[in-house]
């Protein structure tokens, strides 16, 4: 059993990676009653095997499993650039483990038995984070592909505006005449869709910071 | 003895007085003497002083003479000039003339009333030119004479010549009107020249003084004068001030003065000096007789003077200290009558003989006051002219006494030196025999005639070696314990001999030859040889032992005797040192029945000690003997034997810690890990039971359920809570059975419990453990708690076996199958494997290849099989790593074993 989806998938999915069937079970029934798409992996290498870098929601993942153990897994995906939010399930004497796994930016982990509320509240947080996460991703990816239409001479325009340059100076810095800038600037206002400077300057930033 | 001290300066005051008495009267009669002198020499002086006055006095008068002389000359000038009975050629002759008898004055001028000079005597003068008016000191000098209306003089002054020159004014009146003066000059030299007259000036010294005191003239240049007499002569009123002052010139000291002192001086140190020799002879002649009042006074010996007959006559204080009588008892009685009777004959000749005049010397005692005996010795020489004996006596006593014991000492030595049986040889420096007692002469064979005299090479000397003998005589050099040597007797026999060689020293310190001491010792060497063999035997038994022996003081408690084994362990310098000074393995003093240092010869031998020890330095064992026991010089010793048992002690050491770590393991294994097994796998359960029941809950809140749902979740729920329950029922058995309970049990159902714990660390290790157990087989005859544990020690270190094992191949397989008449169940992993060298101690206590392990799991679980009556081996796995197998019986092949039985 490989992926586990008991309900239509949304748009996020609640992706839980344990041994114990039972666990896994119980889980599943726990979760979709509040209403979250649940996929379940027995291992971690199965987890592997279905993971894209596109998955949204978030992972419940246990620390000790037989074959690759979860912190291991944890390792793997950080190497994979992996942007789902990952919660650590831990047993009796596994905290100090999940405390490293903390520190490399898990997001928290929770120790069995666990409270459905924490759980619950848990789970929120995570995907709320997701949701922004992949918010800026898109925006980033808007930004990125905008640019991309730009021709050379318009992107050294855009670098030379943002730098804070005006156009007598760009004109001079690229050589050419101020009425050639002018033109060149009212293509890349309108390229990357924003109507003021103010507007592009605050674009191009947000995306260069998240990048 | 005390002598008294000697008297010799008992008349000491009177003779001072005697000696003192010439010296005074000496110095009185020179100071006498002085007085007189100077009494004479002050009436000359005085007379001397009476006879200045008087030519003094004359000479005032003569200057004084001539002075009024010339004023009145001067006068009549003035007269004659006034009534005009002078012209120019009168006043020429007279005042030349006068000038030429007085040649004092210089010259003489007529100053006319206007203050011109007029006239001038001598014509050539140059003090005075004709017109030349009045100086002013001069016009002061004229308006003093006219007011006076006499002659006034004024003050000396030096002229452009060097002269000193003085003026005198006289006022010229015709009637009462003044008409001029008349001045004349004085020469100051000329003064003293002129006005003096020469015998006078010789005689003294002469200076004209002015008014201030200042010499103006003297006729003499630093004369010697005498200043006691220095009249003085004041001109008044000529001048003011000008004064003569005499002194009379110091003519030589005449001889007739100082001859009378010198005289007076030289008498009296003559007569000191005669004196001073007179009383040293005396002097001289008083301590010769009063040393020779000492020395018979002082003497030790006894001095004393007889009559002719031989009675005392005087005797010293040695004679009545020597012989205790007071002198008055002895003087005057007769010499003999003290004397021992046996000594009165020779006494009685002795007499005799010096009443013939002649000097003798005879010994004999004489009783003293105590009435003891004295031996003295008596010399005595008689002088017949003054009836007189002089006899001088020694006390003998103790030389005759030393003479008997030496003569008594030197029997002594005689008979010893025949009676000793060591034979005793001197030589004198040259080698030749000088003295041999009858021992020597029996060991070397040789009469004593034949020996005296001998000289190197001895003829007892073997040929051989004399040589080296005679190195050793000529050296003297021998060590003080004596040499072994040889000799050949006469007959030929070599005998073995023991000689010392010393130096033979007179008595002044001399060596005079050689002192040669021989003993015998053939006999005793052999005895000695047999010894040491012995000795040596004892000694390679004691040395070859590896067991520590010694010997030690049982008082002292230092090492007598230590055989190699102990040297070689405990220091090489243990002999002599306390046994507590060293590490020996030895029982403290409290536990010995008897302290040892008080042990009793009675008692012995006594059993001290006999057990184990380890000594606290190199914490080895040793198993202690000790007995007290009397040693070869007869002290309390206590005899040790320590023997090395630490090998066999570590052997049973490591058997019981076995045992005992079986036992701590067994425990570890059960109980150690229950708590955090029971957390582990009570978590799985309880958190899938949690999550079934929140969502029911929240389902039958939302209301938005189908009931075979909320059925099946309730059903899980009850599954997982079945499962919990299980896990808490395995670890209470666990806790329950902690005998071996044999009994008939199910191979698969243990391997299923044990399994449940193993998953612990098969998580932990991330290994799979597959579990191949068929479910049909016989069942084992065992004990279920124990094999539960040999499965899980051995799945436990399959799965740490493969730390370094890929992931997926992680995988722990159980299998059991029948295999005649047992069961053998084996458990193999795919981890590094074990060499083979490594595997046949794998089994052995303490050995693990594992970073943290106690090496005592495997040799714990082949005990427990073999307590089954199984085995446990272990097999290289033919795909990698490690297949441990072991067997147990079957339960019906048990009964029908145990059947019969």
């Amino acid at each position: 059993m490989l992926l586990n989806t008991t309900q239509n998938p949304p748009e996020q999915t609640v992706h839980i990676i344990d041994d114990d069937e039972a666990l896994r079970d119980s889980l599943i029934w726990l979760l979709e009653t509040e209403g979250h798409t649940v996929a379940t992996y027995p291992s971690a290498e199965d987890f592997l095997l279905a993971w894209s870098p596109e998955m949204r929601g978030c992972a419940l993942l246990d620390v000790r499993m037989p074959g690759m153990s979860g912190l291991e897994l944890f390792e793997k995906l950080l190497t994979l650039h992996n942007t789902l939010p990952i919660i650590f399930i831990t047993g009796h004497g596994d905290v100090p483990m999940a405390v490293t796994a903390l520190k490399k930016g898990a997001i928290d982990f929770i120790e069995k038995p666990f409270n459905d509320r924490d759980m619950l509240k848990l789970i929120e947080q995570c995907l709320s984070i997701d949701r922004e996460k992949h918010s800026q991703w898109r925006q980033n990816a808007e930004t990125a592909r905008r640019r991309e239409q730009l021709t050379g001479r318009e992107r050294e325009v855009l670098e030379l505006i943002v730098a804070g340059r005006l156009n007598k100076q760009i004109a001079d810095d690229l050589g050419i005449s101020i009425k050639t800038v002018e033109v060149h600037r009212a293509r890349v206002m309108e390229k990357m869709g924003v109507a003021s400077l103010a507007e592009l300057v605050q674009l191009v930033m947000a995306a260069e910071v998240r990048r | 003895m005390r002598i008294p001290p000697p008297s010799s300066h008992r008349s000491t005051s009177p003779s001072r007085f005697y000696w003192t008495a010439p010296y005074v009267a000496v110095v009185l009669f020179a100071l006498a003497m002085f007085v007189l002198v100077w009494i004479l020499q002050r009436h000359e002086a005085e007379i001397e002083r009476n006879a200045l006055m008087r030519d003094v006095q004359w000479a005032d008068q003569t200057i004084q003479t001539h002075f009024i002389a010339n004023e009145r000359f001067l006068a009549q000038l003035a007269r004659d000039i006034a009534i005009d009975e002078m012209t120019a050629e009168t006043f020429q002759a007279r005042a030349n003339q006068y000038l030429a008898n007085n040649l004092e004055l210089l010259n003489i001028v007529w100053i006319d009333a206007s203050g011109a000079m007029r006239w001038a005597a001598p014509l050539d003068t140059e003090d005075w030119l004709p017109g030349d008016v009045l100086s002013p000191t001069q016009g002061q000098i004229a308006r003093l004479a006219r007011e006076l209306g006499r002659a006034a003089y004024g003050l000396p002054y030096r002229t452009s010549h060097g002269t000193t020159q003085m003026e005198v004014v006289l006022p010229v009146n015709r009637g009462r009107s003044p008409h001029g003066f008349i001045v004349a000059e004085y020469s100051i030299e000329g003064l003293l020249r002129h006005l003096v007259s020469p015998w006078f000036s010789e005689k003294y010294y002469l200076r004209l003084i002015d008014g201030t005191g200042e010499t103006l003239v003297a006729n003499a240049a630093s004369p010697h004068i005498n200043p006691t007499l220095s009249p003085l002569i004041v001109f008044d009123p000529p001048g003011n001030g000008l004064a003569l002052r005499v002194a009379a010139l110091n003519t030589d000291t005449s001889p007739s003065k100082v001859l009378p002192i010198v005289l007076i001086v030289g008498l009296s140190v003559l007569v000191f000096w005669s004196l001073w020799a007179l009383r040293s002879h005396i002097d001289s002649r008083t301590r010769a007789e009063r040393e020779r009042d000492q020395l018979f006074d002082v003497s030790l010996d006894m001095l004393c003077t007889l009559t002719m007959g031989g009675a005392y006559r005087r005797v010293n204080p040695a004679c009545e200290r020597t012989l205790g009588y007071p002198s008055e008892q002895l003087v005057g009685h007769p010499l003999y009558e003290l004397v021992h009777p046996d000594d009165q004959a020779d006494m009685r000749l002795a007499l005799a003989r010096l009443a013939d005049g002649a000097a003798c010397t005879f010994e004999a005692r004489v009783r003293c006051a105590d009435g003891s005996y004295k031996w003295l010795v008596w010399n005595a020489n008689p002088v017949p002219n003054d009836q007189v004996i002089y006899a001088v006596a020694h006390d003998i006593t103790k030389r005759k006494a030393t003479e008997e014991a030496w003569r008594a000492e030197s029997a002594f030595r005689k008979a010893m030196e025949q009676s000793v049986r060591t034979g005793l040889r001197a030589t004198d420096l040259h080698g030749c025999v000088i003295y041999a007692n009858p021992a020597f002469c029996d060991l070397v064979g040789y009469k004593h005639d034949e020996i005296i005299g001998l000289r190197v090479p001895f003829p007892y000397w073997p040929d051989e070696d004399v040589p080296r003998n005679m190195e050793i005589m000529l050296a003297g050099k021998i060590p003080p314990e004596g040499e072994e040597t040889r000799i050949q007797r006469k007959d030929g026999r070599q005998v073995d001999v023991q000689i010392m060689i010393s130096p033979l020293i007179d008595s002044a310190g001399v060596q005079t030859g050689w002192m040669t001491a021989m003993s015998d010792i053939t006999e005793s060497k052999r005895i000695r040889a047999e010894l040491e063999a012995a000795q040596e035997r004892f000694v390679a038994v004691l040395d070859g032992l590896d067991t520590a022996v010694y010997v030690a003081d049982a008082r002292t408690d230092s090492i007598l005797y230590a055989n190699r084994a102990l040297l070689a362990n405990f220091g090489a310098h243990a002999l002599g040192s306390s046994t507590y000074s060293l590490s020996l393995p030895q029982p403290e003093r409290g536990d010995y029945p008897v302290d040892p240092r008080h042990l009793q010869h009675d008692a012995l031998p006594f059993e001290l000690f006999d057990g184990e020890l380890q000594q606290a330095l190199t914490g080895r064992w040793y198993h202690v003997r000790e007995r007290a026991t009397r040693w070869v010089d007869g002290r309390i010793v206590r005899m040790v034997i320590a023997t090395d048992i630490t090998d066999r002690k570590q052997v049973a050491e490591l058997n019981r810690q076995q045992e005992e770590r079986l036992q701590q393991t067994s425990r570890l294994i059960t109980l150690g890990e229950m708590a955090s097994t029971l957390a582990h796998e009570l978590n799985q359960p309880l958190s899938a039971i949690a999550n079934y029941s929140s969502g029911c809950v929240n389902r039958l809140q939302s209301g938005r359920y189908k009931p075979e749902e909320l059925l099946s979740a309730m059903q899980k729920t009850s599954h997982q809570a079945d499962r919990a329950g299980k896990i808490l029922r395995r670890i209470r058995d666990f806790v329950r059975k902690s005998e071996p309970r044999l009994a008939a049990i199910q191979l698969a159902d243990v391997v299923e419990d044990a399994l449940g714990f193993a998953e612990i660390d098969a998580r932990k290790y991330g290994v799979r453990i597959d579990n191949e157990i068929p479910s049909a087989l016989p069942a084992v005859h065992a004990d279920r708690i124990m094999i539960e544990q040999v499965v899980l020690n051995l799945v436990r270190n399959a799965a740490e076996a493969m730390h370094a094992t890929p992931g997926a191949e992680r995988v722990v397989k159980v299998h059991a199958l029948l295999k005649e008449q047992m069961l053998e169940v084996s458990v193999s992993d795919r981890g590094h494997g074990v060499s083979a060298e490594d595997r046949d101690k794998l089994f052995t206590a303490f050995y693990t290849t594992k970073p943290d392990g106690m090496g005592m799991g495997l040799n714990i679980c082949r005990s427990i099989i073999e307590f089954h009556n199984g085995r446990l081996w272990a097999e290289d796995n033919p795909g990698g790593g490690c297949i441990f197998r072991f067997t147990l019986p079957l339960e019906h092949a048990f009964e029908h074993h145990a059947e019969p039985a």
